[in-house]
């Protein structure tokens, strides 16, 4: 057991420290402000950050990683937004893992360098308008037809849909079957007749997810990911791991939200309530509950030990803190945030209440803790 | 970085665990227990002398193996005195380099003896040479006070001459007030000493709090499961689950604060490491009486009566929560470590 970097770990951070250093590009808040900046911005960025070897640390080798413990990954979350550098890219790891666990060669070969150079950006096709929590009563159907797939149905909360080139996309392709057991995983290009995709506008009024149509939208018979059928557990045990806090920096952030309320807090003149100091030491502390919680799952993780199920502890601290943060934000600007003086404060603050629902509701999660950790009967 | 217990720590834990189960609880019933059942084994695995002090000067064991012994005896209520009367003041004595004839005895639990706390058992005791408070100090048989020095700190040792025994809520620890005699020695310690002292120990209380948490709701989710109502068992609707499902987010949100800490007390700066017991202290003992309230209402009208261990649970938990700081003292000083007098 130790907390601190081991030598290659802290020469990493120094490395990452000086790189960022010279490499963020100045004004880049501005630039993905805009909706029609932000997608080649990003690209450029992943482009930018696997120059610079900085993209799949924890990839193996053999497909183009640097073959590191996920330890590396979480030190380069912790370092980009020390620097307040732009976001990486967010599901690079997560979709290489299913394809190179999943994928046959010649899958491997064709997108998993995409994956890498960022060339292909991918969007993530599960939920549904009808399955929400109950992704597996999904609808969306795949029926084969000679050499292709004829995809029908609607997805939701497909984030980036709209800028993607690509979608992991889950569909039914045997209705008589039990429904986890129907599912299968196609590769789905977003290029193709069909498909469109719509902005959500979420509560503070960002267009910051998607839903996507399909109308008879033909996809070759060799997009399918892993064999019919399958497409279940492939989205189980891939996302099981690299969805976690840990996985997406949240905590940096956290910890740096935490630090400027403090200053509000002392330059507002409010460190004189007797209710602001322990609450903000309440922030903290929680804060230290999730980070030291997602640090033992990711030396779980490294020791070959697959935090599944309990990865739904760190996801409802994660929620915790994050509203509890909001709150407290909301609370120290008082009827500012109501009265359109502090409008990033306000959408901060709305954006706080999805993190409850969005990657399993906070319900599903106590139901898997229940059922699946502390083994309780089902009903 | 790697939060994992080591493969000889994981042997630690299950040797204690074993001994726990065989030493702990059964009833509320402490009338007729002998108090005094185990303690001889628990000597001989080493639990009062894990912090003892080698040729090196070195702990025999860190902060974690407390931590570790801490939880797996709290998960038990097992009710014999190795952290007040044990760990605690050898580390004390250690800190302050007091000679192996004093540490020693202590170590292999020949002796016991108690820390002069508060009143309310907050802090150190103001004016230990009029006596103080001790928590689970049972047969304690002298006491170590903290006297301001021109330098920091004069630790001294007392003979114990009277010990009046309050009745307080935990039933499983003896917490007394202590009138001592003169001053048998002295020894000086600086902050550091003392603030390395107050991060183990509220470690070790914290570490007790995540046991008696880990063990009381392990005991009620089983509960749950053979409890059949409505031609169920309780455990299977929803509402009972969710309880428990929070219940388990607090004690592994308190369970990996506590660790840390554990790890911090030999390997941290003194002000981190301090402030990382404050973090386990804080966030354990507002947890505390959440999951063991939620551990009564899962066991329904069985859980609130006097034979069952729910209370003694809840008892030993809220009264471990006040030792060297509630939850609001800890908040307050981790405030203060963090704004400073702004």
């Amino acid at each position: 057991m130790d907390y601190r970097d081991t030598a290659q770990e802290a020469a990493f951070r120094a490395e990452l420290r000086a790189w960022f250093g010279q490499n963020i590009p100045p004004g880049w808040r501005d630039v993905i402000e805009d909706p029609a900046g932000r997608t080649e911005f990003r690209k450029q960025w992943h482009r930018t950050l696997h120059k610079a070897g900085y993209v799949a640390m924890s990839w193996p080798v053999e497909y183009g990683g640097r073959g590191l413990s996920p330890i590396f990954d979480a030190i380069l979350g912790e370092e980009t937004a020390r620097a307040d550098a732009p976001p990486l890219p967010g599901n690079v790891n997560f979709l290489g893992r299913a394809m190179w666990t999943h994928g046959t060669e010649e899958q491997k070969k064709r997108f998993l360098p995409m994956l890498l150079t960022g060339d292909a950006v991918w969007c993530q096709g599960f939920s549904e308008p009808e399955a929400g929590s109950d992704i597996a009563g999904l609808r969306t159907r795949a029926v084969l037809e000679g050499d292709e797939w004829v995809v029908n149905g609607q997805k939701m909360w497909t984030s980036g849909a709209h800028a993607a080139d690509w979608c992991l996309l889950l569909v039914r392709t045997d209705p008589d079957k039990p429904k986890h057991k129907g599912i299968s995983c196609l590769l789905t290009p977003m290029n193709v007749p069909g498909i469109e995709a719509r902005p959500i506008y979420l509560a503070n009024g960002e267009p910051e997810t998607s839903e996507v149509f399909f109308d008879n939208v033909r996809i070759p018979r060799e997009n399918m990911l892993g064999h019919r059928g399958g497409g279940w557990s492939i989205a189980m045990t891939t996302l099981a791991y690299e969805r976690g806090p840990g996985d997406t920096g949240f905590v940096p952030k956290y910890q740096a939200t935490l630090r400027r309320l403090e200053e509000l807090a002392a330059e507002r003149g409010r460190l004189a309530d007797p209710a602001v100091r322990p609450a903000l030491a309440t922030a903290y502390i929680k804060g230290e509950a999730l980070r030291l919680t997602v640090l033992e799952q990711l030396s779980l993780r490294v020791s070959g030990q697959l935090a599944g199920e309990e990865g739904s502890i760190a996801k409802l601290l994660w929620a915790d803190a994050e509203q509890s943060i909001q709150h407290l934000a909301i609370e120290l600007l008082g009827p500012d945030v109501w009265l359109g003086r502090a409008p990033q404060r306000l959408s901060a603050y709305l954006s706080s209440r999805p993190v409850s629902v969005y990657g399993g509701s906070s319900q599903i999660q106590k139901n898997i803790l229940a059922q699946r950790v502390l083994r309780m009967p089902r009903a | 970085m790697l939060a994992l217990l080591t493969d000889e720590q994981r042997m630690l834990r299950d040797v204690v665990r074993g001994a726990a189960a065989e030493m702990g609880l059964s009833s509320a019933d402490l009338a007729g227990a002998d108090r005094g059942r185990g303690w001889a084994e628990l000597s001989a695995i080493g639990v009062p002398g894990l912090r003892l002090r080698g040729a090196t000067g070195a702990p025999a064991a860190s902060g974690v193996e407390v931590m570790i012994a801490a939880e797996e005896l709290g998960s038990r209520l097992v009710p014999l005195p190795y952290l007040g009367a044990a760990i605690l003041p050898v580390e004390l004595l250690a800190l302050a380099g007091a000679p192996a004839r004093v540490v020693g005895p202590l170590a292999d639990g020949s002796t016991r003896a108690s820390v002069l706390l508060s009143a309310d058992l907050g802090t150190f005791a103001a004016r230990p040479d009029e006596g103080g408070f001790g928590w689970d100090c049972a047969d304690a048989g002298f006491a170590l006070g903290l006297v301001p020095a021109a330098a920091g700190w004069t630790l001294a040792r007392y003979g114990v001459t009277e010990v009046e025994p309050l009745e307080a809520a935990d039933l499983t620890r003896t917490v007394a007030g202590i009138a001592v005699g003169e001053r048998l020695e002295e020894y000086p310690l600086d902050q550091d000493g003392v603030d390395r002292w107050l991060a183990l120990a509220l470690t070790a209380a914290s570490a007790d709090i995540v046991g008696a948490m880990r063990g009381a709701l392990a005991g009620a989710v089983d509960y749950s499961k053979d409890r059949v109502q409505f031609g169920v068992p309780v455990g299977s609707f929803q509402a009972v689950q969710h309880m428990c499902a929070e219940a388990l987010v607090r004690v592994e949100g308190a369970a990996s604060t506590v660790k840390y800490a554990a790890w911090g007390v030999d390997e941290l700066a003194v002000p981190e490491a301090l402030l990382a017991a404050r973090t386990g202290k804080a966030y354990a003992s507002a947890a505390a009486r959440d999951v063991l309230e939620t551990v009564m209402q899962v066991y329904g009208g069985i859980g609130q009566t006097w034979e069952h261990l729910a209370h003694v649970y809840l008892r030993r938990a809220m009264l471990s929560a006040q030792v060297l700081g509630d939850e609001r003292h800890q908040l307050a000083e981790i405030s203060h470590a963090r704004l400073g007098g702004r």
